[in-house]
C-alpha cells in the first residue's frame, strides 16, 4: 500500500509530526507518571515545594500499607465484575438499538431518534435523588443492579452506534444476507457484530471506564463493605483530615492500570479492525 | 387561560400524590426503646479515625451495659463523599443509616427543609438531655419554631495559633492582643525576607480570609436576623471586609489557599508564623500536618478577645429511619454527646472540642500539651467555648456565606471598594433567597 | 409452506427494528419516566430536604429568568466554557486522528494509548496535579510565567478570565484523546479507494484531507459537535475541584458558574430541589434550542 506513504515522504513534515506527536505524548502522560510519582512517596511528606516529580523508593510499601487497610483485591474483583457485566450488556443492547435506527426504515423511527438525542440532552444530575428512591423500591438498594442494569440501553451509547452502523455496515450486505435466509436476529449477530468492531471497541471502552471510575454510583446504592467496587473503597481510608496519601495514591495506581491494559487490547481493533476492503472481501 | 391552570394544579396534585415523599406529615408518636429487643445502629460519619474513636467509646461498659441490646456498626467514607451520600440518601428518605453525622456547614439547610428526625419531642426530648450542652451549638441546630433537629457532638472554638521561636525572634508578641490594629502592626514585623533575596518569605498569617470570619462567628451563623433580614447588623460585615482588605493592604498574608499542598507546608517549613482556626487545628498539625514543629506552637486568644466557632460536627436521624428504630439511635447520640467518658475520648483521640459543658472546668483542661509547649491550651479552649455567641441559623445560610464569600475575595482581588461589596452582596443574597 | 416463510419473513422484517430498539423504550419507561416526572414536579414547588413546602407555579421559572442575579450569567459562562473547552479540542482531535490514520506513523498504538490516558487517569490525581499547575503562588505555570517570561503572576483561579482559561485548558486536556479516538473510528469507514483515486490525480496529502477525509468526515463532526453541546451545558466537575467546591459558587465574579454548577450547589449544597429542578429543564430547552439551530446550519452548508 504505497499511497499515503508518497505524500509524506519529505523528511521535514515527517519530523515535525513526530515533534507534534510526541509533544502531545508529554502533555497527556504526565499526569499519567505523575500518580505513580506520588504513590511513591512517604505519605506524610508529600507535598513540598518545589514538588516532587521524581520517582522515589516508598512505592511498594505504599502498597503494603494499602493492602493491609483494605481487601484490595476483594474490591479489584467486584470493580471487574460490575466493568464487565455492564460492558457486556451495554454493548449488545447500544448496538442493536443503534443497528434499528441505522439500517431500517420503520414508522416513528424519527420520532424515536429525536426523543433519544433529547433525553441525552436532560441534566441528570438531579435524577439520583428520584432514582435511588426507585432503586431501593425494587429492592435493588445494596446490590450491583443500580449500577448495571438502567445504564445498558442508555441514550447516549445507541446514539454512537447509530451514527457509527450507518457508514459501517453495508446495506447491500444486509439486503444479501436476507436473500441467503439469515434472519434479522441473525443478521445482528453474525453481520453486524462482527463488521462493528472499532464502534464496539469504542463503546466498551467508554462504558468500562465510566464503571470503573464512578465513584457516587457505588457510593450511593451501595452498604456492605464487601460490595464496593474501587473508588468508594478507597476513599473509606483517608479523608481531608488525614495526611496519608502515598498509600491513597499507590492504589490509584493500582485502579488505573487495568484500564491501560484493557484499553490497548480493546483500541487495537479501532484501527485494525475494519478496512472497506474486508466488508467486498 | 383559567382552565389550563386548573388543569395544571390538578396534574401538579396528581403527581405530588405520586411523588410527595410524605416526610412533610406530621410523625406519629415514636415507640420508646425496647429493651426485649436488639437493635443494630449504623453511624455514617467520615473518617476512620473519627469511627474509631466513636466505637471505642461505645464499647466502654457504661455504654454496653446500660443498652446490651444495642449493636453499633459504621458506615466511612472521606469527607466529601460522605456528605455526598448521606444528603442524596436523606433526600430520597429512603435507606439512611440509622445515625448520620453531619458537618457543621450542613446543619442550616436541614433546620427549615426537613429531612431530618426533630429531637426535641418524646421519647427524645432532647433539650432537656442537652441542658448541659454549649448553648450556642444547641441553638445552631435548631428551627424558628423551636425545632431541634441535629445534635452537636464536637464544636471548634477558634484561638490564635503561632510559632514561639518565630514570634521570639522578632522580638514581638501575639498574646493577648487588644485591636486587630494591634494584630496587623505585629503582623508586619512578622512579614519579612529572611534570606534578603527581595522576596517575602515569611509570612505573619496564611490568608487574609480567615480573619474575616471571626466576626463572622466562623460563619456558620448570623446570615439572617430572627426576622429574616441578611446582613444585619450592617457594621459586623463591614468590620468583616475591612479586617479582610486591611491584612491584605498590610502585605502580613502569604495568600495560600487552605488545604492546597503549599498552605498545608507552610505550617511546618517556616513560611507561616500564625493562623486562626479551631481547636481541632491544634490535633491536625501534631498528627499530619507540621509534626516536626513539636513544643513550638503556641495558643492564646484571638485579638480582641473574639469569641468565634471554625468547625463543628452534629449528629442527626434522618425521618425515613423506621420509627421503632430511632429511640435505639437516640440513645447512641445521647451517650456520645452528652456523656463525659465519651466526649473525654474523642477529645483526646480526635482533639475534637467536647460540647458538654461540665467538662469545661475538668481537670483534663488544665493537663499540659507536649505538643504546645507544655502550655495549658485546653483552658484556653473552654475559655472562648464558654462565651460564643449564639446566633439564629436559617436555610439560606449556605448561600448567603457563598455570596458574601466572593465578595470579599473580589475586595481582595479586584480592589472593590467594601461598601460596594456589602452592598451587592446584599442584593443578590435578597434576590436568591425567595 | 414457501408463501408462509417469505411472510414471516417480511413480518419479522417489519417486527425487527422494534424489537431491536425496544430494550431502550422499556429501559426510558422503567428508569427514566419516574426521575423526569418527579424533577417536573419539583420544578413547580419550593421543595427541599423534606420534601414540598409551598406551590409555586412558575414561580421558579419567572424568577430564574428575571430576578436570579446567577442563572443568566451560568448560561453565559456555559456557553463560553462550552466555545472554549468542548468546542476547541476537536480542532486538536481532528488532525490528530488523522495523522494517527496514517499507517506510515510508527508507534501508533502507543500514541494512542497515552492520548488517551488522560481520560481513564483518576478524579484524585487529576485534581492535585491541576491545584499544583494553577497555584498562584507556588503552581507550576506561574512559576515559569514569573521566572522564565519574565511576566506578572496570572490569577489562575481568582479573576474571570484567567478563571475561564484554566478551565478550558483542564477541559481540553482530559477530553482531546477521547474525541481523537472517536475520529479515529470515523475514519475508518472512510474507503481507501478514494484516496488512491486521488493520488493518481496528483492531489497532496493535504488537498486530500481537505477534498476527502473531512467531507467524509463530516457526519460524525456533527455526531460529535453535538455531544459537546449536550457536554458543554453539563461542565460541572471541573469548575467545583478547581475553584473550591459548592461554598465558592464559582469563584470570584462567579467566573466559574456553569449551569450545571449552579444547579448542584441550587440543590445539593443548598437544599433547593424545586429551583434546582427548574434550573435543569431551562438548561435542556437552551441545549435543544443550541442543537436545533446547530443541526440547521449543518444542513444549510449543504
Amino acid at each position: 500500500m504505497p499511497k499515503k506513504e508518497s505524500s509524506f515522504n519529505r523528511m521535514g513534515s515527517k519530523i515535525s509530526i513526530y515533534l507534534i506527536l510526541i509533544l502531545f505524548v508529554i502533555l497527556f502522560a504526565f499526569p499519567f507518571y505523575y500518580v505513580f510519582v506520588l504513590a511513591s512517596q512517604k505519605g506524610t511528606n508529600m507535598y513540598v515545594n518545589p514538588p516532587h516529580i521524581l520517582l522515589n523508593k516508598y512505592y511498594f510499601e505504599n502498597i503494603g500499607k494499602l493492602f493491609d487497610a483494605i481487601p484490595f483485591g476483594l474490591h479489584f474483583l467486584n470493580s471487574v465484575m460490575i466493568g464487565v457485566f455492564a460492558t457486556l450488556g451495554t454493548s449488545f443492547f447500544c448496538t442493536m438499538g443503534g443497528f434499528a435506527l441505522a439500517k431500517y426504515d420503520f414508522k416513528g423511527k424519527k420520532i424515536i431518534f429525536t426523543f433519544m438525542v433529547g433525553t441525552i440532552a436532560i441534566p441528570t444530575f438531579l435524577n439520583l435523588v428520584p432514582f435511588f428512591r426507585m432503586m431501593t423500591a425494587f429492592g435493588w438498594y445494596d446490590t450491583w443492579l443500580p449500577l448495571i442494569i438502567p445504564g445498558m440501553a442508555n441514550a447516549f451509547g445507541i446514539f454512537m452506534m447509530t451514527q457509527f452502523l450507518e457508514d459501517a455496515i453495508p446495506t447491500d450486505l444486509l439486503a444479501a444476507a436476507r436473500i441467503d435466509g439469515l434472519s434479522e436476529f441473525g443478521i445482528l449477530m453474525r453481520i453486524v457484530f462482527p463488521l462493528a468492531k472499532s464502534s464496539l471497541a469504542i463503546i466498551m471502552i467508554v462504558t468500562f471506564v465510566g464503571k470503573w471510575n464512578d465513584l457516587i454510583g457505588p457510593l450511593v446504592f451501595l452498604s456492605t463493605p464487601e460490595k464496593l467496587p474501587i473508588p468508594p473503597a478507597l476513599t473509606r481510608f483517608y479523608n481531608n483530615m488525614d495526611g496519608d496519601k502515598g498509600a491513597l495514591m499507590a492504589g490509584n495506581t493500582l485502579a488505573i492500570l487495568p484500564l491501560a491494559v484493557v484499553f490497548a487490547i480493546f483500541s487495537k481493533q479501532i484501527i485494525s479492525g475494519l478496512t472497506a476492503g474486508s466488508i467486498k472481501g | 387561560m383559567k382552565k389550563n391552570i386548573f388543569l395544571l394544579i390538578l396534574v401538579v396534585s396528581v403527581n405530588l400524590l405520586i411523588y410527595g415523599n410524605g416526610t412533610n406529615e406530621k410523625s406519629t408518636s415514636i415507640p420508646p426503646i425496647d429493651m426485649s429487643k436488639n437493635y443494630e445502629i449504623t453511624i455514617g460519619t467520615w473518617g476512620q479515625d473519627v469511627a474509631d474513636a466513636y466505637n471505642e467509646a461505645l464499647m466502654k461498659s457504661d455504654f454496653t451495659g446500660k443498652f446490651p441490646n444495642i449493636k453499633v456498626k459504621f458506615m466511612v467514607s472521606d469527607f466529601s463523599s460522605h456528605h455526598t451520600r448521606a444528603i442524596t440518601t436523606i433526600a430520597a428518605g429512603e435507606a439512611t443509616n440509622e445515625i448520620e453525622m453531619l458537618e457543621v456547614a450542613q446543619i442550616a439547610k436541614f433546620i427549615e427543609g426537613g429531612g431530618l428526625q426533630p429531637l426535641d419531642v418524646e421519647p427524645f426530648n432532647g433539650f432537656d438531655a442537652g441542658s448541659e450542652l454549649v448553648e450556642f451549638a444547641m441553638v445552631n441546630a435548631s428551627s424558628k419554631n423551636g425545632r431541634l433537629v441535629a445534635y452537636p457532638v464536637d464544636i471548634a472554638p477558634a484561638v490564635l495559633f503561632y510559632r514561639k521561636s518565630l514570634v521570639d525572634a522578632a522580638g514581638v508578641s501575639l498574646e493577648n492582643l487588644q485591636s486587630w490594629d494591634e494584630f496587623i502592626n505585629i503582623g508586619m514585623k512578622l512579614t519579612k525576607d529572611l534570606d534578603g533575596d527581595g522576596v517575602i518569605d515569611q509570612y505573619a498569617i496564611p490568608h487574609a480570609v480567615e480573619v474575616s470570619s471571626v466576626p463572622l462567628n466562623g460563619g456558620m451563623s448570623g446570615w439572617f436576623t430572627k426576622d429574616g433580614v441578611p446582613l444585619e447588623p450592617k457594621s459586623k460585615f463591614m468590620e468583616a471586609l475591612n479586617l479582610v482588605k486591611a491584612v491584605r493592604d498590610a502585605g502580613i498574608d502569604a495568600d495560600l489557599g487552605t488545604w492546597s499542598p503549599p498552605w498545608l507546608q507552610s505550617f511546618g517549613d517556616g513560611t507561616i508564623v500564625a493562623t486562626i482556626n479551631g481547636a481541632w487545628f491544634g490535633g491536625a498539625l501534631e498528627t499530619y500536618i507540621a509534626p516536626e514543629t513539636k513544643g513550638d506552637w503556641r495558643v492564646t486568644y484571638i485579638p480582641n478577645n473574639s469569641a468565634a466557632s471554625m468547625g463543628g460536627s452534629y449528629m442527626s436521624i434522618p425521618i425515613a429511619v423506621p420509627n421503632d428504630k430511632k429511640a435505639a439511635a437516640w440513645e447512641v447520640i445521647k451517650y456520645l454527646c452528652t456523656s463525659e467518658a465519651a466526649q473525654l475520648n474523642s477529645f483526646r483521640k480526635l482533639s475534637s472540642f467536647p460540647v458538654l459543658t461540665t467538662l469545661y472546668d475538668n481537670p483534663v483542661m488544665d493537663e499540659k500539651v507536649e505538643f504546645f509547649g507544655g502550655q495549658k491550651v485546653r483552658q484556653i479552649y473552654s475559655q472562648v467555648a464558654s462565651k460564643m455567641p449564639a446566633d439564629p441559623v436559617s436555610e439560606y445560610d449556605p448561600i448567603a456565606r457563598a455570596i458574601f464569600g466572593n465578595y470579599t475575595t473580589m475586595v481582595l482581588v479586584d480592589d472593590m471598594p467594601t461598601t460596594e461589596a456589602y452592598s451587592s452582596a446584599l442584593s443578590e443574597i435578597i434576590a436568591v433567597a425567595d | 409452506m414457501k408463501l408462509v416463510k417469505s411472510r414471516l419473513f417480511v413480518n419479522s422484517g417489519k417486527l425487527a427494528p422494534y424489537i431491536f430498539i425496544s430494550p431502550f423504550i422499556i429501559s426510558f419507561l422503567v428508569f427514566g419516566l419516574y426521575p423526569m416526572g418527579y424533577s417536573i414536579t419539583m420544578s413547580f414547588w419550593k421543595w427541599t430536604a423534606g420534601g414540598p413546602q409551598e406551590f409555586r407555579g412558575f414561580d421558579n421559572f419567572v424568577k430564574l429568568l428575571t430576578s436570579d442575579p446567577y442563572f443568566k450569567l451560568s448560561l453565559w459562562n456555559s456557553f463560553v466554557l462550552m466555545i472554549f473547552g468542548s468546542g476547541l479540542q476537536h480542532l486538536f482531535a481532528i488532525p490528530l486522528a488523522i495523522i494517527l490514520d496514517d499507517k506510515s506513523i510508527k508507534g501508533r498504538d502507543f500514541f494512542k494509548l497515552t492520548f488517551f490516558l488522560p481520560y481513564i487517569t483518576s478524579v484524585v490525581s487529576i485534581v492535585l496535579i491541576f491545584s499544583q499547575l494553577y497555584d498562584e503562588n507556588y503552581g507550576w505555570l506561574n512559576y515559569i510565567i514569573v521566572n522564565v517570561l519574565g511576566q506578572d503572576k496570572v490569577r489562575w483561579v481568582t479573576e474571570s478570565v484567567p478563571i475561564k482559561t484554566s478551565i478550558s485548558i483542564m477541559l481540553n486536556w482530559q477530553f482531546i484523546g477521547w474525541n481523537t479516538l472517536i475520529y479515529l473510528a470515523g475514519l475508518q469507514s472512510i474507503d481507501e479507494s478514494l484516496y488512491e483515486a486521488a493520488e493518481i490525480d496528483g492531489a497532496t496529502k493535504i488537498q486530500q484531507v481537505f477534498s476527502i477525509t473531512l467531507p467524509l468526515l463530516k457526519p460524525v463532526i456533527f455526531f460529535t459537535l453535538t455531544l459537546s453541546i449536550i457536554g458543554g451545558f453539563q461542565i460541572f466537575e471541573q469548575p467545583f475541584v478547581l475553584l473550591g467546591g459548592y461554598e465558592k459558587m464559582g469563584g470570584p465574579g462567579n467566573a466559574g458558574l456553569t449551569s450545571a454548577f449552579y444547579l448542584m450547589a441550587t440543590g445539593f449544597s443548598y437544599g433547593r430541589y424545586g429551583k434546582a429542578s427548574a434550573i435543569a429543564w431551562l438548561m435542556f430547552i437552551v441545549v435543544i434550542v443550541m442543537n436545533i439551530l446547530h443541526k440547521k446550519i449543518v444542513h444549510s452548508d449543504e
